[in-house]
């Protein structure tokens, strides 16, 4: 009952406290227990909605409310790196 | 001293300035060089015939103190798609022409013998001198030698060994800041139209220029200001913005987590390779080698995504690495190395290649066993048959169509010829729309900017839903327009979410042009732009059976996304059509 989790940019130094040079994303594989939403992972690693820019889940462009299943892929991208065709997208919630 | 025109006959070697026509004062850029071929040139002609002709033009602002505005549009009938085409690169080429008060340049004619010419333009006029020199030359050394020869303030336009070879996948380059042969006017085959001409190169010289006319300063102080403050505040484009940080190259983690970053010739969406070749590694890449990061394409830009690649130790400066291009030479080849996508990169800077026909090219050829998916080293093999020339260069020059014929590859990712950029529309519908149906050819520029909220359409749309057809059309009117003012499309991010900024961008081009457009004409100019792309195509043969995605794309699914490209052939033809 895990999660894939993957953080980019400044976001990466939420889990490492020195600042990451390799210029790679973390990757991390959490537990589901206690993770309902990505509002749920973002509070895990005390990460604040106005600091997040994209968040996709499996593939799918998604909001705070989106539910998260078991085995999910869940990536986070910074606030500055809001640099996407926004305009293709629609964020996906559940809540 | 009004604006004018510089025509270029190459079957006479005549150069000739004309007044610049009144019905042509509101234009510039794409808007220009679009309406010049549909008067001058009959769009039945052969791309590579007499009959064809060069267009080049600076944007309406291009030169001005306006920020961010240093683009140039090459336009023509294109050899690779058969329709019209304009291209556009951020760089001071176009500034120079801009304040030295010339609104474009038409090459017209057919090289005369063997000989190439370089077209000097200065203050004074303008003459064209021998170059066969540089013939058979990379652009590298010969940019090199060229700043020598005529210093090194000189901007410099040029054509390469596959323009040469008249190959329908080279491009026109254009320099960056360092003189570097990095910036390009890369799609639909334009640096083969320059050669056929007998046009090797354009030198500029801006000394004693007068500088761009501005109707009502305060009018264009004021704009300028407002689209300023909004370039330098918003995340995306200010100082220290993703921009800046990471360069377009960004998106290759962005997109591949949407699934839609092509691997291996177009055969999945996602591959966590990718991150090898992303942007934040890339940044990190060049601080660690003596690079530089960020870095203007031209001055007077406030984003400064370009940057210098370098080989390890700072040394052999490439110039920028695009989204792109490294997606095309990367990910798209199975190759998942930096070095590797820096050398293929200068190789097509070198040779005259739009890097996404050459990276496309390449990955079909791979497809088609002339070497194997991530040989890099075979890719760079491949390179140096277009510099020596061989049977089996001048068919990888003439892009990624031609190779799968000559190879028998069946998964052949073009529309009207040209080959697709860096997003899967399988996954990313919307851009496949855009792919589609603009009269460019599979190009992801042509509907990249401005959002929906500008042009009044309700909503953002579900990039997996198929119904696109407005969103797509509004972002090609938009794009249209942007493309004709001179201001680079990445101002987008910045007035999209900043209305002032977006005022301030259609002040600063009524302050330049003495008009009173609102934001509310950005929808009509745009359509009369597209309408005038259309119509040439539509004379040069092409139906609405030529606004579709290859087979491939249709029936084979894209995994992890296991999406088809599903939309329907009525709402590709809804676009454009009644």
């Amino acid at each position: 009952m895990t999660i894939l989790l993957k953080l980019f940019g400044e976001l990466r130094e939420k889990v490492k406290s020195q600042k990451d040079t390799s210029g790679a994303p973390i990757t991390l594989t959490i537990e589901k227990k206690g993770i309902k939403t990505v509002s749920d992972i973002l509070k895990k690693f005390g990460i604040e909605e106005s600091e997040t820019s994209h968040i996709f889940v499996d593939g799918i462009y998604s909001g705070f409310g989106k539910l998260v299943n078991d085995g999910d892929r869940v990536a986070i991208f910074p606030k500055r790196m809001c640099l996407l065709y926004k305009w293709y997208f629609n964020k996906v919630e559940n809540d | 001293m009004p604006k004018k025109i510089l025509r270029v006959d190459m079957s006479k070697l005549e150069v000739k300035f004309e007044d610049f026509p009144s019905e042509y004062a509101a234009l510039g850029g794409r808007g220009l060089t679009s309406t010049i071929v549909s008067k001058e040139v009959p769009p039945d002609c052969h791309p590579l015939g007499p009959n064809n002709k060069l267009v080049f033009a600076p944007g309406i602002v291009t030169g001005s103190a306006a920020p961010t505005s240093g683009r140039i549009s090459v336009g023509g009938k294109s050899p690779l798609t058969g329709g019209i085409k304009e291209a556009n690169a951020g760089t001071s080429f176009s500034q120079l022409l801009g304040r030295l008060r010339i609104a474009a340049i038409i090459i017209e004619g057919l090289k005369k013998d063997k000989d190439y010419y370089l077209l000097k333009v200065t203050n004074d006029g303008a003459e064209l001198i021998n170059a066969n020199k540089w013939s058979g030359i990379g652009l590298y050394k010969a940019y090199e030698q060229l700043r020598k020869e005529f210093g090194e303030k000189v901007a410099i336009s040029g054509t390469g060994i596959a323009g040469e070879l008249l190959g329908a996948g080279s491009g026109v380059c254009f320099n960056d800041l360092e003189g570097l042969p990095s910036r390009y006017a890369g799609r639909g085959g334009l640096g083969a139209v320059m050669a056929s001409k007998g046009l090797k190169f354009i030198v500029v010289d801006e000394t004693g220029a007068p500088g761009v006319e501005i109707a009502d300063q305060e009018i264009f102080r004021a704009g300028t200001k407002k689209l300023r403050d909004a370039l330098m505040s918003h995340d995306v484009t200010k100082p220290g913005g993703a921009l800046a940080s990471y360069g377009t190259d960004v998106l290759i983690n962005i997109i591949n987590e949407a699934q839609g970053l092509p691997q291996r010739n177009f055969s999945a969406g996602q591959d966590d390779r990718s991150a090898n070749v992303s942007g934040e590694k890339k940044a990190e890449e060049i601080k660690k080698r003596g690079g530089t990061r960020p870095h203007p394409c031209s001055p007077g830009c406030v984003i400064q995504c370009s940057e210098i690649w370098t080989k390890p130790g700072g040394k052999d400066p490439v110039g920028v690495l695009e989204y792109e291009s490294v997606w095309s030479l990367g990910p798209n080849c199975s190759i998942y190395d930096l070095d590797d996508v820096g050398e293929l990169n200068r190789a097509c800077n070198d040779l005259g290649l739009d890097t996404i026909e050459a990276g496309d090219t390449i990955a079909v050829a791979m497809e088609g066993g002339l070497i194997e998916f991530g040989d890099a080293k075979g890719a760079l093999k491949l390179m140096d048959e277009i510099r020596k020339k061989t049977a089996t260069g001048r068919i990888l020059a003439n892009g990624t169509a031609f190779t799968g014929r000559a190879f028998g590859v069946t998964r052949v990712p073009v529309v009207k010829g040209q080959s697709m950029p860096a997003y899967d529309p399988r996954a990313i519908k919307g851009i496949g729309v855009t792919y589609a149906t603009t009269p460019m050819g599979a190009d992801h520029t042509a509907g990249y900017a401005i959002a929906t909220e500008i042009m009044g359409v309700g909503g953002q749309a579900d990039p997996r839903d198929p119904k696109k057809s407005e969103l797509s059309r509004n972002l090609q009117l938009a794009t249209a327009v942007v493309d004709s003012t001179g201001y680079c499309l990445f101002t987008a991010f910045a007035v999209l979410d900043i209305p002032e900024g977006l005022e301030g961008m259609v002040e600063s081009v009524n302050g330049v042009l003495g008009a009173n457009l609102t934001v509310d004409d950005i929808g009509k100019i745009g359509m009369q732009i597209i309408e005038i792309e259309l119509e040439f195509n539509r004379k040069a043969g092409f139906t609405k059976k030529h606004d579709r995605l290859p087979e491939f794309l249709r029936k084979e699914p894209s995994p992890p996304s296991n999406e088809v490209f599903d939309v329907p052939d009525d709402e590709l033809d809804k676009v454009f059509g009644a």
